[in-house]
């Protein structure tokens, strides 16, 4: 029925003219954004911000305070997202083909080259993002209770992370690719090196069953192609999406960023600039999504000291957006996506290295396939995941290398570290080791005894020292976990810089002569 | 919606009117604007600068013994090639409707998918084509001719 | 907070003006806009847009002819460009075969130096525009060509008997005879005549046709050639492929003896690497520390056969002392060898012979065959040679030896080859030489030392006797130095060899050893020298009976 005397069919055409209008007011449920209260019901009737929480603490918008690293990662996932999918138009994953698809997407297609840079440099620029993420998180003690499982999901998300990025490397099918592929799938297999010892091979061939399963047969070709395409665009994508949406989700569960006890006090001087919602203390809880778990930061307090996320949080989200996008077109911008000769199976490439953040892990396979590629990174990784179970201390918690030792125990862990790689790679470099000096010596000696394990022997010696001069299981995780990134750094600069042809060291690539 | 500090400030005053942040536009603008021509970028990227099939241009020796109004279908290729008294002609046997490939039959050209018709010279006889099939431009050099896909000629050229 | 908001709006900025300058660098800055937006045909300025020539079959997609638009099907660029012009006639259109199967290069590529191939990360970098022919050998495999000499004073007679007046050859002749085309007097070209496979027999049908012909012309213009002529315009003509530096190339290759180290195809030795492919090498791979110049592979080639050994580390070939121009034809012929693999369908018919049948890649005439396989080791007078840290080679042209040898010794050896010394069975091997070929090499040895026949030995092959022991303590004395220890080999030639042992009659070691070798370090025994007493008969035959106890060894 028709209202206010208008005939329906003027009332059509009204409507008809109103679309664009009533189309705006619909997206926004509790109406345009431009109170604080319907800035608030913008956020949380928003299906994208609704993670947010309403307001967000000062503490957590300083920009010392994460640096941004995690909406860094976030970014440059989203971009190599985007422009990944505008690759899959073109790339074709069948040996050769894929080659020269890749050179078409170079020569011919539109804007091709370009993207093909931005998304090499994105996936770059996100495992770096996510490796200074990771330690960030681990310097200002955030994975402690209640974030300890959070942090488990951010060790899958750079597990996830590094498995995107070396499954995309073998997609141009150029040698680079080719031989870095090999060399990996080749670690997959290194439990033999325990199994052929323990001659139990031919029962339990643990690592034969790794490579199969990775490479679809027993050389990388057309079934290892298609298999890296998949688990490129299909399955570790969709992981690390989910992994994703349960980190962002327990970040606004277990009460946001881990802050300092201290922390009003410390933002007190920037709140005075913000328009008080709060002043008395509020009968409940600005928490309108959800009932949270106990000790929070804002049960039972004022939430003053906050201010609204939008829009202080999402130009923060979008600056770090848009910077991670413009550090990726500048790379983009000045330096190609390399791409070498077509693979060939017949003439590896010397040096045959790994992508660059597998390279600390190359350097120590060399010296032990099984211990460096296996045993390690295995000690490593799941050390890295149980850290929050092992350090279930509370002091400094939020606040910058907090804990006890602080500061000083990094400065001199860092110092270690370095001292101990640099001297363990120096004295091995220069001296050789066990097998150059006797020559028929056990496989098993070896994959026990290398610079590998001997250089994280030297690390664990060193924690244990920092545990019991602090008397603090945090002091030990500093200890470690500074060790074992400057050990990272110094193994990963030497397998990129000083290692030429049959793994020699070499000074500088422009020694390596011909072949 | 930033206030003075000294101002007594409480939940109870009306909430201020914010007012224009023209950083906070700029800002917004600025991105607005890069994403829009990144778009444009990717919008671009879907249509290759260049397809990568054959030449649409091709040589071809007809049999020494066709048959007037028979056609010679060159291996490959979506034309017949007819000979008759005149000379030699090319017609597409790609439908005008919806791109099946038609068989050459007693009254012409018949399309398999939604039944158009055509006759001898490519003009409609039934079905839904909007168009005759387009003759195509054939150039004799020597014993060879030359048949370009893309070049149409108007029906009824011959060589 | 406003630092958030600076952060966002500089961020934007940056983004928006990179975005904005890879925009107009993509879509305003390619060279190829300006070649073709300079290029012109009759109906006016041609549409810029990317062009191809793609061959599925060949796996090419080639957009040289983006720049070189002149090439593209269909276009006729009239503005005087070099870039665009039109591509000279050659035998295959470039439009339907592409152009890196010739010419190698990026053919994927759209920026010149991409595209060239001058570029890390391209194995196979264009061919220089002078050594353009050894693009031939992607899919052609010459058959049939003599050594230079031979293939010169063919062409020379070609020449003589005065064919360039009726016959057109690689766009030379054919024009001088009244007529013209019109009366269809001018012969047919004979630039790929040997590709069809020349007929010798033709010319009897020749010498009829103008016999019958009306046209005077024909008849006054025709002279007999004789027999020996005819042989030269065969072994001429079967070499012609329309590629004649390419032939005079590998004319060259089989002029210095370069089969007797290196295998190219299903023949050669194998003191060297196999050069089958050799034009394919990767300029990335190659070590240019001695290499003046730019890093190309024909750069490297020509380095390389000036110094073999400073090129190559640790390499074995000798420097051989090759001229410039020498060098310039087998840089030629090394680039040519870069068979690459066909569909069957585009399988030229000599690659299809060398290929599925087996044919040797030379003339099987004695002289080709001798200077195609011998001379590198023998020398070009058979005078034998000596290169510094190898086997001396020996001297077989020399009247003594040429005396002493019978044919059946030279064939057994050349056929049987010495087993583990640098000469191989050159019969005896894949694809080697058959009998009637050994038998030309010989009479083409016998002919460089100076047509010495053997001398016939009325003896048995084995007579010589003696007391073995008396003869072990004289060759351990005498002989030992050089032909090593019980007759192992060293300097001198291995004796305790099978093949030698049992082809060698007792009449040529007895003789040898009293009269020595000339040409070769073995001096005659039968006389005194300063240092040494000379040998009695007796003593020489107990030396040979030692030798022949060797063989039970």
């Amino acid at each position: 029925m028709a209202a206010d005397g208008y005939s329906a069919l003027h009332e059509f055409w009204l409507n008809l003219r109103a679309i664009p209008n009533h189309v705006y007011r619909a997206m926004f449920r509790g109406g345009p954004p431009k109170t604080d209260r319907t800035r608030s019901s913008f956020i949380f009737g928003n299906v994208f911000l609704h993670l947010h929480s309403v307001r967000t603490h000062l503490w957590s918008l300083r920009w010392s305070t994460t640096m941004g690293l995690g909406i860094m990662t976030t970014a440059a996932f989203l971009i190599t997202l985007i422009t990944g999918i505008l690759l899959m138009f073109y790339y074709k994953p069948y040996p050769d083909v894929a080659y020269q698809s890749i050179k078409d997407i170079h020569f011919i297609v539109p804007t091709g080259r370009f993207m093909r840079n931005i998304h090499r440099w994105a996936a770059n620029v996100m495992v770096i993002a996510v490796i200074l993420h990771m330690a960030r998180a681990f310097y200002t003690a955030s994975y402690r209770k209640p974030r300890e499982f959070n942090w488990f999901i951010g060790w899958g998300l750079l597990v996830t992370t590094l498995g995107l990025s070396f499954t995309g490397y073998l997609l141009p099918w150029d040698q680079l690719a080719y031989w870095a592929i090999t060399i990996g799938a080749n670690i997959a297999q290194s439990p033999r090196e325990i199994t052929d010892a323990l001659g139990i091979t031919a029962w339990a061939d643990i690592g034969g069953l790794q490579r199969e399963i990775l490479l679809g047969s027993d050389k990388v070709g057309e079934e290892a192609l298609i298999r890296f395409y998949l688990l490129h665009v299909m399955i570790l994508p969709l992981a690390l999406v989910m992994l994703m949406a349960v980190h962002f989700w327990r970040i606004r569960k277990d009460g946001g960023l881990a802050k300092p006890a201290n922390a009003d006090e410390l933002v007190a001087e920037e709140a005075k600039e913000f328009y008080p919602v709060f002043t008395d203390v509020p009968t409940k809880t600005y928490h309108l999504a959800a009932v949270v778990k106990g000790k929070t930061a804002a049960v039972g307090s004022g939430p003053e000291h906050t201010v609204p996320s939008m829009p202080h949080l999402f130009y923060a989200e979008l600056g770090v957006l848009m910077l991670t996008t413009l550090i990726c077109v500048v790379l983009a911008f000045v330096s190609d996506a390399p791409l070498k000769e077509l693979a060939n199976p017949l003439v590896p490439e010397n040096p045959a290295k790994a992508p660059w953040y597998f390279l600390g892990l190359q350097e120590i396979v060399s010296f032990s396939a099984f211990m460096g590629g296996i045993g390690i990174p295995m000690l490593c990784v799941i050390g890295l995941g149980l850290i929050p179970f092992l350090d279930r201390e509370k002091e400094g918690t939020g606040e910058w290398f907090g804990g006890p030792g602080g500061w000083k125990l990094v400065k001199w862990s860092v110092v270690v570290g370095f001292a101990a790689s640099i001297g363990v790679e120096a004295f091995a470099i220069y001296f050789g080791w066990l097998r150059e000096w006797f020559p028929d010596i056990p496989q098993l000696f070896i994959t026990f005894i290398n610079p590998g394990t001997v250089l994280t022997a030297i690390y664990a010696a060193y924690s244990i020292w920092a545990v019991r001069k602090y008397n603090s299981t945090r002091a030990g995780a500093l200890a470690l976990f500074t060790c074992f990134l400057c050990g990272f750094i110094v193994l990963t600069v030497i397998g990129t810089y000083f290692r030429g042809p049959n793994w020699d060291f070499f000074w500088s690539p422009s020694d390596w002569g011909g072949h | 919606m930033t206030t003075h500090p000294s101002e007594k400030k409480s939940r109870f005053d009306p909430e201020p009117m914010p007012r224009r942040d023209f950083l906070g536009l700029a800002a917004l603008g600025s991105m607005i604007a890069a994403f829009t021509l990144s778009i444009f970028g990717m919008l671009k990227l879907p249509k290759a600068a260049v397809s990568a099939s054959p030449a649409k241009k091709f040589n071809v020796a007809l049999p020494d013994t066709l048959p007037e109004g028979e056609a010679f279908v060159p291996p490959g290729r979506n034309v017949a090639v007819f000979r008759d008294g005149e000379g030699v002609f090319a017609i597409s046997t790609v439908c005008t409707h919806l791109g099946c490939i038609v068989k050459t039959s007693s009254a012409g050209f018949d399309c398999p998918c939604h039944g158009s018709g055509f006759q001898k010279d490519g003009t409609v006889r039934k079905g839904p084509a909007p168009k005759p099939l387009p003759w195509l431009k054939v150039s004799k050099n020597g014993g060879v001719l030359t048949i370009d896909e893309e070049a149409n000629v108007k029906t009824g050229t011959k060589v | 907070m406003n630092k958030n908001k600076y952060l966002l709006m500089v961020s934007s900025i940056g983004v928006f003006v990179l975005l904005a300058a890879a925009a107009v660098s993509e879509n305003f800055m390619k060279d190829w806009h300006d070649i073709q937006g300079s290029a012109k045909t009759t109906e006016g300025p041609i549409d810029l847009r990317l062009r191809q020539i793609v061959n599925p079959q060949l796996k090419v997609t080639d957009r040289c002819v983006t720049c070189h638009v002149g090439m593209a099907s269909g276009e006729q660029i009239t503005t005087d460009q070099k870039v665009g012009a039109a591509h000279k006639p050659v035998a295959h259109s470039p439009t339907e075969i592409g152009c890196t199967t010739c010419h190698g290069g990026q053919g994927q590529a759209t920026e010149k130096d991409d595209a060239h191939g001058n570029v890390h990360f391209w194995t196979e970098p264009m061919l220089p525009a002078r050594y353009a022919y050894a693009s031939c050998g992607t899919c052609h495999t010459p058959l049939n060509v003599p050594n230079l000499p031979t293939l010169e004073n063919a062409r020379k007679t070609f020449e003589r008997l005065d064919c360039y007046a009726c016959h057109r050859l690689d766009g030379r002749g054919g024009t001088l005879r009244p007529g013209g085309n019109v009366t269809g007097m001018e012969g047919p070209d004979l630039s790929h005549i040997g590709l069809k496979g020349y007929n010798a027999e033709w010319y009897v049908a020749h010498l009829q046709k103008s016999q019958q012909a009306t046209d005077p012309a024909w008849k006054t213009s025709f002279r007999e050639v004789n027999e020996a002529d005819r042989e030269e315009l065969k072994i001429f003509l079967d070499t012609q492929m329309g590629a004649p530096k390419l032939i005079e190339a590998k004319a060259q290759f089989n002029s210095v003896g370069c089969a007797g180290c290196h295998t190219v195809g299903s023949f050669g030795g194998d003191a060297g690497v196999n050069l089958s492919l050799s034009g394919y090498k990767d300029p990335n791979q190659l070590n240019f520390t001695k290499v003046q110049g730019d890093h190309t592979l024909s750069n490297w080639i020509v380095q390389h056969f000036r110094s073999p050994a400073s090129t190559v580390a640790g390499s074995q070939m000798p420097a051989l002392g090759l001229s410039e121009n020498q060098i310039d034809l087998l840089t030629l012929y090394t680039l040519s060898l870069r068979r690459r693999t066909l569909p069957d369908i585009f399988l030229p018919k000599d690659r299809v012979k060398a290929m599925r049948f087996g044919e040797r890649e030379f003339a099987s005439n004695g002289e080709t065959i001798y200077t195609a396989v011998c001379s590198s080791c023998h020398g070009a007078n058979g005078r034998g040679t000596r290169f510094p840290g190898l086997v001396p080679n020996p001297s077989i042209t020399g009247p003594d030896f040429l005396q002493l040898a019978s044919d059946d010794f030279l064939f057994q050896t050349i056929r049987n080859g010495r087993p583990s010394r640098p000469m191989l069975p050159w019969g005896d091997r894949v694809n080697g030489f058959k009998d009637d070929e050994l038998r030309a090499v010989i009479a083409y040895i016998r002919g460089l030392g100076g047509d010495v026949q053997a001398q016939p030995d009325a003896k048995p092959q084995i007579w010589a006797t003696g007391d073995a022991a008396v003869g072990a303590t004289l060759f351990a004395s005498n002989c030992s130095g050089c032909h090593g220890k019980n007759g192992a080999g060293a300097d001198g030639p291995a004796l305790a060899n099978k093949v030698f042992l049992s082809s060698v009659s007792d009449t040529f070691l007895v003789e040898t050893i009293r009269r020595g070798r000339s040409g070769t370090v073995m001096q005659g025994f039968g006389n005194p020298s300063p240092i040494r007493r000379e040998l009695t008969q007796a003593e020489i035959e107990s030396i040979v009976v030692f030798i022949r106890s060797l063989s039970a060894k």
